[in-house]
């Protein structure tokens, strides 16, 4: 790499020096093969001019192929005045007798000429053809860099040195937009990097080309025609088409790596999504396994017969034993709560009938409902739900708990079950003190308080959650309410497909 | 006079000494296992009559110690977890567990449910007529619970059997969902609608040539399960 950097210094410092002292050795070879011919011919063999012509057109030809435009030009042009001196009577002069021999004569300039031009074209050609291939050699080897990038570092800068590499280039800039950042390769450095790095901004969102002296090209980066990022090059030693290649080669290896960026990105969510909730199950573990000996206890002292428990001692495990619920709703509802409010929570779905749901929600809340008229109304025949009991009942248990806080001591609740079209449709109905019509908006809405409730407290499962829940399974909630005579909210649970039901 | 003989088995050593507490206070003997390798031992060794098992152990976890278990005995199982969720029930009594029960749970719930498990139907004058059943190359011999179909012994567990016996007697009438839970777990089941299905599910593998397509034991959709006995 930087021994190639190094010839290409030379060459532009020494280069001209150089370039003339080969032309010159060059000429001057040339010029003494055309002096040998004319020395051989007229002193040693003697053959008739049309044979001579001849071999000074090969040696023409050969002057030609091996050495370049000027070298055969100038021995054309030579060779010419020879044959005339030496060869054309009257010999010794560059007048020429017979009018023929004019003829002769020109026609051999020509020939020499036109064949010194033929041979340098092809000989252009061989260089253009050589230059085209190493240009898709350097191509190739870099679209392999591009796909064997790895994740160590990031992509854009692994590709900027590699195109650094691969074109020999003294200086690379490379801005990636998706990142926003720029990467500089090459052994060089911009002399002005601030206006590269201006420059290449604009470039990438302008969609435009750009040049920064004369010697950098700042180009955008294009994918299906949008720009996703610039390239400033120095010395860009490279056809139209190598560059545009190159162009798209570096989108593809960007556009690459902001997929797999994305992929990993997913990947990470993924993975601390499963975290949390095995942390989750941990948690519920932790805390309920301690519960069941305590619950275990209580309710194993309350069931033994009457007489062997004092009032007192009834009454003081009776306080323990409600405490014990409490705590395992409140652990319940903060894994439910952890859960849903990471946004992609699951549903658990089973076929249940809305009875069941209903009987355990209201078990679940025996300790708060305890003392009040609470009235069960279900239609007849209802059809069993598709939905995840634990989060309907979690609801349905928070609905009765509101209910309860939101209205008078002793005054009734009423829950009701029927069938729309909608599924079925659950009721929550009490005799509280109502919500005013701005508030029934609101009180969906996160973190939202009802007017009358700033002094009660809350398990923290919020009628945002509930609608979230209920959006979930495809149902919608709302509530009806006027003031002083209470609220009621509904919700639909969708009924469970007909062939699911066994 | 005992009730039973129960093996605990949980991790928690707290658990352990309440649940041997309470249940022997219920004339029921009980015996505790740490874990599920030592269950399995205690299980070859001695007879018992019910184990209640944790789902979440370290090592081999509840739910592997369960299949372990039925792989090689019919002895009523009851699941202890802290989840209670409808995938975790399902692949309890998938695993071959006869019910689940939630942590925290009360103790008369527990003992009900242990008495629901232990229950036995009461053997009426129709059942001494179904001793040995031949269907379509599927043999039932009620007495010793074993079924063969096409060659292959398979032994019934008890809530199984139970669950066969009541078809039996009432083949080719739908049976509604809540009188198979009553009539077969007891009078406080009636909404467990999973219990049924796994149960049925696991009883068409045992007797179904082709579980995937009941011919006996079908699917009266809403309305319940019929055991269809071709005359």
């Amino acid at each position: 790499m930087i021994t190639s950097v190094e010839s290409n210094i030379h060459s532009s410092s020494e280069g001209i020096l150089q370039k003339t002292g080969r032309l010159t050795t060059r000429l001057l070879l040339a010029l003494s093969l055309v002096a040998s011919i004319t020395f051989v011919f007229f002193r040693l063999i003697h053959l008739n001019a049309t044979s001579v012509g001849f071999c000074y057109l090969v040696a023409i030809l050969v002057i030609a192929t091996v050495g370049g435009l000027t070298e055969a030009t100038v021995s054309s042009v030579v060779a010419t005045l020879c044959f005339n001196f030496f060869f054309f009577p009257p010999i010794g002069t560059f007048t020429i007798a017979d009018p023929k021999n004019w003829v002769a004569l020109f026609a051999f300039l020509a020939t020499a000429l036109t064949a010194s031009q033929l041979s340098d074209r092809l000989k252009q050609q061989r260089k253009d053809a050589l230059d085209r291939r190493r240009e898709m050699e350097r191509l190739y080897a870099l679209s392999r860099a591009i796909l064997l990038t790895d994740t160590a570092q990031p992509t854009a800068k692994q590709i900027a040195h590699q195109i650094a590499n691969a074109f020999e280039c003294p200086a690379i800039a490379l801005y990636d937009r998706n990142t926003r950042e720029v990467y500089l390769a090459g052994p060089e450095a911009f002399s002005d990097i601030d206006a590269i790095d201006t420059k290449l901004r604009e470039s990438a969102i302008q969609s435009s080309v750009l040049r920064e002296g004369d010697e950098i090209l700042i180009t955008p980066i294009r994918l299906g025609g949008e720009p996703i990022g610039s390239l400033a090059l120095t010395h860009a030693s490279l056809s139209d088409a190598a560059l545009q290649s190159l162009l798209n080669l570096v989108a593809v290896g960007l556009e690459k790596a902001r997929v797999q960026d994305e992929v990993n990105r997913a990947q990470v969510a993924r993975q601390s999504e499963e975290l949390k909730s095995t942390l989750l199950d941990a948690i519920a573990h932790e805390f309920k396994t301690p519960l069941t000996s305590i619950k275990a206890v209580t309710t194993d002292l309350l069931s033994n017969p009457e007489e062997s428990l004092s009032q007192q001692q009834r009454g003081l495990v009776t306080i323990a034993d409600e405490g014990v619920d409490r705590l395992d709703r409140l652990v319940t509802e903060a894994i439910q709560l952890a859960r849903i409010e990471g946004g992609k929570f699951q549903l658990n779905r089973g076929i249940h009938f809305p009875s069941s749901l209903l009987s355990i929600a209201l078990r679940q809340t025996k300790s708060v409902t305890d003392g009040r008229n609470v009235k069960l109304q279900e239609a007849d025949d209802l059809p069993p739900v598709f939905v995840d009991a634990e989060l309907i009942v979690l609801m349905i248990a928070h609905l009765i708990d509101n209910a309860v806080k939101y209205s008078r001591p002793r005054s009734p609740i009423l829950i009701s079950a029927d069938a729309s079209e909608k599924g079925v449709i659950i009721h929550v109905a009490d005799q509280g003190p109502g919500i005013s019509e701005d508030e029934q908006i609101r009180i969906f809405e996160k973190f939202y308080r009802g007017s009358s409730g700033q002094h009660l407290k809350g398990t923290g499962m919020g009628l945002a959650i509930a609608r979230e829940i209920i959006r979930a399974h495809g149902g919608e909630i709302w509530v009806k309410s006027s003031p002083e005579k209470g609220s009621e909210f509904s919700f639909s649970l969708p009924v469970a497909p007909e062939g699911g039901a066994e | 006079m005992s009730g039973g003989r129960i093996l605990v088995v949980d991790d928690d050593p707290q658990i352990r000494r309440t649940m041997k507490a309470t249940l022997t206070a219920r004339h029921y003997e009980v015996s505790d296992s740490r874990n599920g390798e030592e269950a399995l031992d205690r299980l070859r060794s001695e007879p018992y009559d019910l184990v209640l098992l944790d789902m979440n152990m370290p090592g081999t976890g509840g739910i592997e110690t369960c299949q372990l278990i039925r792989s090689r005995s019919d002895v009523a199982i009851i699941m202890l977890t802290v989840n209670n969720t409808e995938r975790d029930k399902v692949e309890a009594l998938d695993a071959g567990a006869d019910d689940y029960v939630t942590k925290p749970f009360s103790m008369p719930e527990l003992l009900a449910r242990i008495r629901a498990t232990l229950r036995r139907l009461p053997q009426g004058p129709d059942e001494a007529a179904l001793q040995q059943l031949t269907l379509e190359g599927v043999e039932i011999d009620l007495p010793s619970r074993q079924v063969t179909v096409r060659g292959r012994t398979s032994r019934l567990t008890a809530k199984e059997f139970d669950l066969l016996s009541y078809f039996l007697i009432r083949s080719n009438k739908t049976i509604a969902h809540r009188e198979l839970l009553q009539a077969v777990w007891g009078p406080d089941y009636g909404d467990e609608l999973e219990y049924l299905r796994v149960f049925v599910n696991r009883l068409r593998k045992k007797i179904e040539p082709d579980p995937s397509k009941p011919r006996f034991l079908v699917t009266d959709a809403w309305a319940g399960y019929r055991f269809h006995l071709p005359h």
